[in-house]
């Protein structure tokens, strides 16, 4: 076989380089696989067809990390469920694990006291924050810009700080459980978190003058993975791809829970669609999590410090509960909850991660394991972006929209 | 007070050197980095972070305050708690022995979730704030009841400098010398 590609391959050995099999269909067009070893932030394969350097066709081909998660979820303890469903996004335990507490406390038809909503709703910003800065650095050691990985990743180093004053865990807190909190906010947290709001912001300055207006980075991203608003609504797509379309989704905003219908912050809705936009989207958002964080912070500190969990889970709990809350802010858990039944019911409930939109769906048959756990996660609902808005573009633009749509295969895959 | 969508915009064109302007101000930003930057890696092991009090790091059984009831156990997520049964005098019948539950941790399997620890009903587990332990195999991992009763040792706190680092405004995080005797 000869191939008269410029500087492309020369024999048919040259084709097989392992990892990235190239094959030839028919003529003019090559098979390339990209993945599934570690493409970028986990496993999963790209399979393209190129016609040159022009994409004609992608294909994502999920599934290299599944974990069977929801049927694990069928033989633990409703209360176990919840350091298991963090695995799906370690950057983003907090959110991803606060709607499945929600759809047990509606069936347990308990409402978590003020506190504990706004402790939850903390945790939740500075994992957002977390999770944008790490989507971010990888966006940008993929289109060749290595600074942005590096600030970002150290960046993402004082959230985490934060989220260890506050849980005692840098990654997987598993903080909310049904009826509450795990931990109240020391002592020390509301000026460390102040300082990181106002540093975090200063920071945002300089990452538009080094990555966003970047005229070297904004030619890489500006059009590219343009997705209309029609095309977004009937994709599906969620998060801050969706609002970088143009459409108004957010399920804080449609669907408040936990403390997100008391504090005062926006839903940024960019009209672009490209990668530029969904780049700063993540920026706005940043933002607008600072405030809240700012917010509660302030509604925490002003408040009495009690402890944040529902009565029927403290109301009758031994004086040793209460002293150990008092002296470490530690909120001791009743050891019926290992194998607490919950009654026979129903619930459905969401949450915006950093990514979009999760969906949890739990049905009890009263016994103390899940009949069923559903969970659809917002990158699943991002992948069909590959093959719908991939083709088009030249190989060197897929990982902009990789990057940029924020694509994390572990929580995709579940 | 709810979230309200807001429409913004992209940062519009400004003229015809916005091109040169967006290179010189990305350019000169990374030379001020380069002149000063920001770094704050730890020197492991010369160094070693001093935890705070509240962190989730290795569980300790204190034995005089057990009282077998297994709840830790049954709210293990990951499995890693078990109980073992030993036999014991029994102070009611001398003589004779009976046979109690205690239990034992599993660090290949441990997730360090906490949840023993908030369940025991009389505190007789507890975090020591640390964490890099190193084993060197596999089986020394699954700790026996006389391992788990005495906290583990810690060979990087007698070789290295304990640091903290606390989040500053201008430079994120700054790594400083932790007190002696602080916490």
């Amino acid at each position: 076989m000869s191939v008269s590609v410029i500087g492309g391959p020369k024999r048919e050995s040259d084709l097989k380089i392992p990892g990235t099999e190239v094959r030839k269909i028919e003529k003019d067009l090559y098979e390339v696989f990209i993945g599934p070893q570690h493409p970028g932030s986990g496993h999963m394969r790209i399979i393209i067809r190129v016609d040159g350097d022009v994409i004609v066709e992608a294909d994502p081909d999920m599934g290299y990390v599944h974990r069977t998660m929801e049927k694990l979820g069928e033989i633990r303890q409703y209360i176990k469920n919840i350091p298991l469903f963090e695995r799906m996004a370690i950057q983003d335990a907090c959110n991803v694990t606060v709607p499945y507490v929600l759809a047990l406390e509606k069936i347990l038809d308990i409402e978590p006291p003020q506190r504990a909503k706004y402790l939850r709703s903390l945790l939740c910003e500075i994992n957002r924050i977390a999770a944008h800065l790490y989507g971010f650095g990888i966006f940008g050691v993929f289109i060749g810009h290595s600074t942005m990985y590096m600030w970002a990743f150290a960046d993402r180093e004082v959230m985490v700080e934060l989220a260890e004053k506050l849980t005692g865990a840098r990654l997987t807190h598993s903080y909310p459980i049904p009826g509450g909190a795990r931990r109240d906010m020391p002592q020390d947290f509301p000026q460390a978190a102040r300082k990181a709001a106002r540093y975090m912001r200063r920071r945002l300055e300089e990452y538009r003058k080094i990555f966003l207006d970047n005229p070297v980075m904004k030619a890489r991203m500006e059009g590219v993975g343009y997705i209309p608003k029609k095309l977004a609504a009937e994709l599906g797509v969620v998060g801050p791809v969706a609002r970088a379309s143009g459409i108004k989704y957010d399920a804080r905003y449609n669907d408040p829970y936990d403390a997100y219908d008391e504090v005062d912050f926006e839903i940024p809705v960019f009209e672009e669609g490209d990668a530029l936009a969904r780049a700063w989207v993540k920026v706005e958002e940043i933002k607008q999590s600072l405030r809240i964080i700012e917010q509660a912070v302030d509604w925490l500190e002003s408040h009495t410090s009690e402890a944040p969990i529902h009565d029927k889970f403290w109301a009758k709990s031994p004086p040793l509960w209460k002293k150990v809350f008092e002296k470490e802010g530690r909120v001791k858990l009743l050891p019926m909850m290992a194998t607490m039944k919950i009654p026979p019911g129903k619930a459905f409930a969401r949450g915006e991660t950093a990514r979009g939109e999760i969906v949890y769906y739990v049905e009890s048959t009263g016994d103390s394991i899940p009949y069923r756990v559903r969970i659809v996660s917002p990158s699943a609902r991002n992948a069909i972006v590959f093959k719908y808005v991939v083709p088009g573009h030249r190989v060197m633009d897929l990982p902009t929209i990789y990057g940029s749509i924020d694509y994390f295969p572990p929580e995709a895959d579940r | 007070m709810p979230a309200r969508p807001v429409a913004k915009a992209l940062p519009k064109r400004r003229g015809l050197f916005e091109g040169f302007k967006g290179n010189i101000a990305a350019i000169s930003l990374g030379v001020k980095y380069l002149i000063d930057p920001k770094r704050f890696t730890l020197i492991y092991p010369n160094e070693y972070i001093k935890l705070d009090p509240g962190y989730r790091g290795f569980i300790v059984l204190e034995k005089k305050k057990c009282i077998n009831c297994s709840s830790c156990a049954r709210i293990c997520p990951a499995a890693a708690m078990k109980m073992i049964k030993l036999p014991e005098p029994d102070p009611r019948h001398p003589g004779k022995t009976k046979i109690k539950l205690w239990p034992v941790i599993n660090y290949q399997r441990c997730i360090f979730c906490g949840y023993c620890v908030d369940v025991c009903p009389t505190e007789a587990l507890y975090h020591v704030p640390y964490h890099d332990i190193v084993y060197e195999n596999l089986a020394e991992m699954d700790w026996d009841l006389e391992t788990f009763t005495k906290p583990p040792d810690y060979p990087t706190a007698s070789e290295g400098m304990p640091v903290k680092y606390i989040v500053d405004e201008e430079r994120g995080l700054v790594k400083v010398k932790a007190q002696e005797g602080e916490q």
